[in-house]
């Protein structure tokens, strides 16, 4: 059946081997693919190396070939990192192969986990940085690739000085919005341990980056968040009280100028820092008012539900 | 008091019909299940028994698996599940890697079972109807627990020397939850002669994966992601750990009003990759960048600069429409199909679909991504595909926004009859009491 492809099947080289076919039961299968010839051969080659264990410069083409034709295969992966360290293959060459490999399946989890496997063995991340810039030109959301970024940073202590804050700053330059590129300053600056969130000076610098990347774009959420962040989790000497963002958020959201809100955001840190303290209920409830009817209806029942958490505003809890 | 004047320019209740085409959602699973699958999916081969999943969960939420199958293709399907049952217990993710009679000591370790592959094997037997009584019950349970690393999380596989293989993230600690419940429900101490895996180190893992901005992440410090969020929760109601009504937190989640901002915050009206790729090299607020604050971004933070001219230029100057709202999975990006299943459902657990507008994501859902052929496409105007195929139709189900559709569990993913006929069980009800 195999006669026109044989990629394997008609090779001088493969000529020991016996495939083993899939086996997918005598009855009807579920969720059958309708696979091509050269992937039913290729599997059925894998398998047979796989069971006798070889570890050749064939089977790591061999495995190639799988990854091409199904990079999610939980254990070509694992097998082929055996090769390349039984076979002492070159660890640089592989990076290479895998650059392009990963450059064109961004979807994938494994080439990450095998990259992950291979530069901790090599011990440098030299180029690693670079690669992961050529990545972010593709897509600078990739999940995988921050994820992956966040460990080599780890391994590499590459935490500060190291071009890493530049990176994420740069991506910020072009992309305001892209909350991966937030996500890993947060890392960056209190991913070191507890400590960094009593360092009053850090806490500072940030408090003033984020607010300047608000006052570029009022209504991007991210740097927001970050800033409810930190008043959350910074402590001792560095710690931020709600209250004191107040004079802030109402550069953005007056409640005495309510038909000139410019960020809806501002609105809901006004209304959770007034929500604080039992006499400015009323007022919470007026932001919370604003929010639902006119400046971010699409959460309406939210906001509904949050004016009836406000202490004293008749509904409290009843109306939930 | 309320509020001085507000005008309520945006009514989000639209007189609007839109229509859930049913036969057409059958026609296309029906095709999944008795056709091939076409080579496309060949890059998914490995998860063969997720797309069975899907096929045979899909036609059971339409009420249409039992009309359009005999009992004896049903008792085939159930005959692939088991085929795809591991000799060391649990299950394989797809027959593939399975080695046969040529398996041995050596070199098991490349055709392992697979977390993933033995929580949809379940689910699947569930739906079937199955009694479980091929299923190597305690075989499974032993090799759960050399799933789980020592810090609590699971992966998906054990490979060489028992190391735990697979990414940390919580969509292993779900399903292997799952997989517990499955065969334990919530006892403690042995069952079937078996220990417990550490559940309260599993809970922890969850618990400090909570971001700063109140979603849940993959591991520490990673990005909030409805769909890790979904899985997070749902392990914890696995586990019995979410918190109870009226409470705040539990041992599993820190800040429940937290995670519910985060959650709602996932609805936008931004829903295509176009309206996302104006905010690329434009800081400026303009209704291009932001559809969610359409009412007032438009003449107000918008700078004179050349992206900003460019993004501004040929938009309408009008209001966007709440008619249609779709769920992003983290901050600042479009709508997808799948994340009204993840935060949809993530809602669910915590009781609180209500809070978002259920409503306008029925018409997302039905009007942009519902696909003429039957399915559901990742966002507006994409062909089908079986992962939002049944995610769509589990969002509907689990927001309640569609009668043609059988209720479905938030937790285990599957329709409540399927985990009524488990619990029917007689072997789980003589174990689990
Ligand atoms: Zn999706």
């Amino acid at each position: 059946m195999l006669e026109k492809m044989a990629k394997y099947s008609n090779a001088e080289e493969w000529a020991d081997i016996v495939p083993i076919p899939q086996d997918d039961g005598p009855g009807q299968p579920l969720a059958a693919i309708a696979y091509s010839d050269d992937y039913v051969e290729a599997m059925s080659y894998l398998r047979a190396v796989m069971a006798n264990n070889e570890m050749s410069e064939r089977a790591l083409h061999l495995t190639e070939d799988i990854i091409r034709m199904n990079p999610a295969h939980y254990t070509v992966w694992l097998y082929r990192s055996r090769i390349l360290f039984a076979t002492s293959s070159s660890l640089p060459a592989e990076i290479t192969w895998l650059n392009t490999i990963a450059l064109k399946y961004q979807k994938n989890y494994q080439i990450w986990h095998h990259r992950h496997t291979i530069v901790d063995a090599l011990n440098s991340c030299t180029g690693e940085q670079d690669f992961l810039s050529q990545m972010f030109e593709l897509d600078m959301k990739n999940y995988h690739v921050w994820s992956y970024r966040q460990w080599l940073v780890k391994r590499f202590d590459l935490w500060e000085g190291k071009g890493e804050l530049e990176a994420v700053e740069s991506i910020l330059e072009r992309d305001v919005r892209n909350n991966s590129a937030w996500n890993h300053r947060w890392y960056l600056v209190f991913g070191r341990g507890e400590s960094c969130f009593e360092d009053k000076e850090r806490v500072r610098r940030e408090v003033d980056y984020a607010k300047e990347a608000i006052h570029l774009a009022p209504q991007n959420q991210s740097p927001w968040n970050y800033i409810r962040g930190l008043i959350r989790q910074t402590k001792g000497p560095a710690a931020l009280s709600l209250a004191s963002f107040k004079q802030f958020a109402s550069e953005f959201a007056s409640l005495d100028d309510p038909d000139n809100v410019t960020s809806s955001h501002a609105l809901d840190l006004l209304a959770e820092i007034l929500a604080e303290r039992e006499g400015d209920a009323a007022d919470a409830a007026k932001a919370l008012d604003l929010l639902a009817k006119k400046y971010d209806p699409i959460r309406e029942n939210y906001w509904k539900y949050r004016k009836s958490l406000l202490v004293g505003q008749g509904g409290v809890k009843a109306a939930a | 008091m309320s509020a001085g004047r507000v005008e309520d320019v945006h009514p989000i209740v639209v007189e609007h019909k839109s229509h859930f085409n049913k036969p057409r959602h059958v026609k296309y699973w029906l095709r999944c299940l008795k056709t091939y699958l076409p080579q496309q999916y060949q890059s998914t081969d490995s998860n063969r028994t997720m797309l069975a999943f899907f096929t045979l969960a899909a036609l059971d939420l339409l009420d249409s698996l039992k009309p359009n199958t005999t009992p004896e293709e049903r008792e085939q399907y159930i005959d692939w599940v088991y085929l795809c049952q591991h000799p060391d217990g649990g299950f394989r993710g797809f027959p593939g890697s399975d080695l046969g009679e040529h398996r041995n000591e050596e070199n098991k370790v490349w055709d392992p079972a697979n977390v993933a592959g033995t929580y949809f094997a379940f689910c699947m037997l569930a739906i079937l109807e199955d009694d479980f009584g091929r299923v190597n019950k305690k075989a499974c349970l032993t090799w759960l627990r050399r799933v789980q690393r020592p810090d609590g999380s699971f992966g998906e596989t054990v490979g060489e020397e028992g190391k735990v293989e697979g990414g940390m993230d919580p969509r292993f600690g779900y399903m292997a939850m799952g997989i517990r419940w499955f065969l334990r429900g919530r006892a403690t101490g042995d069952v079937m002669g078996v220990p417990d895996v550490d559940a309260d180190k599993l809970v922890e893992c969850v618990r400090i994966s909570q971001t700063y901005d109140g979603g849940i992440s993959e591991a520490p410090f990673h990005e909030a992601h409805g769909g890790f969020t979904y899985c997070a929760l749902a392990a914890l109601s696995f586990a019995g750990h979410l918190p109870k009504p009226g409470e705040n937190s539990s041992a599993g989640l820190s800040d429940v009003n937290h995670t519910i901002a985060w959650l709602v915050s996932r609805q936008t009206a931004t829903l295509e990759e176009e309206d996302l790729l104006d905010t690329y090299g434009d800081e400026t607020d303009t209704i291009a960048t932001c559809h969610d604050a359409h009412s007032f971004v438009a003449m107000k933070g918008f700078r004179d600069t050349k992206n900003g001219k460019d993004s501004f230029d040929d938009r309408p100057t009008s209001n966007y429409h709440l008619q249609w709202v779709g769920f992003n999975g983290r901050c600042n990006k479009i709508a997808d199909t799948c994340y009204s299943w993840w935060v949809g459902a993530s809602l669910s657990l915590l009781d609180k679909v209500s809070l978002a507008s259920p409503d306008p994501n029925r018409h997302y859902l039905l009007d942009k991504t519902q696909h003429i052929v039957g399915g559901f496409g990742k966002v507006a105007g994409n062909p089908p595909d079986l992962y939002h195929s049944f995610l769509g139709l589990a969002a509907l189900s689990v927001m309640g926004l569609e009668k043609e559709l059988k209720p479905i569990d938030a937790t285990v993913c599957i329709s409540t009859d399927a985990c009524t006929h488990l619990a029917k069980l007689p072997w789980r009800v003589e174990n689990l009491g």
